[in-house]
């Protein structure tokens, strides 16, 4: 199944990579500032669906920049950037889970418990009702989803953050979904 | 073919390979259940895509910034630290008793050894003061001996943060040092008792003098000739004023 499913890129919109900022003459520094601080809101919007909560989310990123500095040689420019700090995103959030002794690896079809309401500002009553299953899916299927339906990466980059299967990348995209679309109709799948 | 949702959900990312989209498209024509998982799944990511982004506190990016410099954010407090340090040794080299325990230590240093360690020998007051001269001191009139101690020779001695000219007096059993002090001393009319020495300040033609021995008559001694000669005791300008 794997095999069949390709990386494609299937809109035309802006694209995420790190290559279209101009950084001839930058330091290191410099050059981390003008490639990745850019991504800085997408980064929380991921970690704030991850953690649900805004305080964990800012510490998480702040950890995810501060090892994406430390880790920058190791970014080939030109590359998405973006799918780049998000594998360093899920890394930090892994090792907490870790040190925690649990894995966001867990997949739970039952969910994991009422889902925390997001205190996001004013949102429309739909869209309350989006986050609000988007947010009570498992941990796994809530990032895959995330990963492409919000930060809109592709399979392939997908299945570099996460470490897994390209396969697996769908399989956790269409579970999220398909659990997501369940809750908003109001039944189980 | 039959159903795949998962094939479906991939189609929908225009995920699937090309050779796999004729295949699902021609299921997808002849399979309500699965358009309309399709239809549904589209909705809902164009429905995700349109949420509004959660945003972080602007305070975020200063932070993240901030945790990539450590550092530049040690400097911003080490900086202060640094400036509150140099004050502190500026108002402390000009005070007399920091002063006074440093000419005191040079006093022990010198005296202490086998032997004097004078660049200059010489019991006459106009060659030291031609000797310091020549390397750019002005010495003020000086006596030649107070007390039954003899001038015997004189160095430059380092000091904390300078270097003071150190003239040598002795008798053998006793000794005293005068010291020529540039810069500033505050808080000059005390008698200290640094390391257990005495320490008198004087004001002589425009420099500040240092005497420091163990015997406080030493001290007295030379206070007593250099203020009769062309000093001017701080002690007496302390008396007269109102």
């Amino acid at each position: 199944m794997a095999e069949s499913v390709r990386n494609r890129r299937r809109d035309g919109g802006v694209s995420p990579l790190g290559g279209d900022v101009p950084t001839a003459g930058l330091n290191r520094e410099e050059r981390f500032e003008a490639e990745a601080l850019p991504h800085l809101k997408a980064l929380y919007g991921t970690a704030y669906r991850m953690t649900r909560n805004s305080h964990d989310a800012e510490d998480l990123v702040q950890e995810t920049f501060l090892r994406a500095y430390r880790a920058f040689d190791g970014y080939t420019s030109g590359t998405n950037i973006r799918a780049w700090l998000h594998t360093i995103l899920y890394r930090v959030r892994t090792d907490a889970f870790r040190r925690a002794g649990r894995s966001p690896q867990t997949v739970e079809m039952e969910g994991d418990g009422p889902a925390v309401p997001a205190p996001q500002d004013a949102l429309a009553s739909g869209a309350e009702d989006l986050v609000r299953a988007l947010d009570g899916l498992p941990e796994a299927f809530r990032i895959a989803v995330v990963l492409r339906d919000v930060q809109e990466l592709t399979y392939e980059e997908i299945a570099g953050v996460l470490g897994v299967p390209i396969g697996t990348v769908m399989s956790r995209i269409h579970r999220g979904r398909a659990l997501m679309r369940a809750a908003l109709r109001g039944r189980k799948p | 073919m039959s159903c795949n949702p998962e094939r479906v959900t991939a189609y929908v990312d225009g995920a699937l390979d090309a050779a796999g989209c004729p295949e699902l498209e021609a299921h997808l024509a002849a399979c309500p259940e699965c358009r309309a998982q399709a239809e549904e799944e589209r909705a809902l990511r164009a429905q995700l895509r349109a949420l509004p982004p959660p945003s972080p506190s602007p305070a975020l990016e200063a932070r993240v910034r901030r945790s990539l410099r450590p550092r530049r954010r040690a400097a911003s407090w080490l900086l202060p630290l640094a400036a509150g340090l140099v004050a502190l040794l500026a108002w402390a080299r000009g005070a007399a008793p920091f002063v006074a325990w440093e000419l005191s230590r040079d006093h022990d240093h010198c005296f202490g050894g086998r032997r004097l360690p004078a660049k200059v020998w010489s019991s006459d007051p106009a060659r030291v003061a031609e000797w310091f001269q020549g390397q750019g001191t002005s010495v003020p009139v000086i006596p030649e001996a107070a007390a039954g101690l003899e001038l015997v020779g004189a160095r430059y001695c380092p000091l904390f943060d300078r270097r003071v000219a150190h003239l040598y007096y002795s008798n053998g059993d006793h000794h005293l040092s005068l010291f020529l002090v540039p810069g500033p001393v505050r808080d000059v009319s005390r008698e200290m008792r640094p390391r257990g020495n005495f320490v008198r300040f004087l004001r002589v033609g425009g420099t500040t003098v240092g005497l420091v021995s163990e015997e406080e008559e030493s001290v007295e001694a030379f206070r007593r000739a250099l203020s009769t000669t062309v000093a001017w005791d701080f002690d007496r300008v302390d008396r007269s004023a109102p």
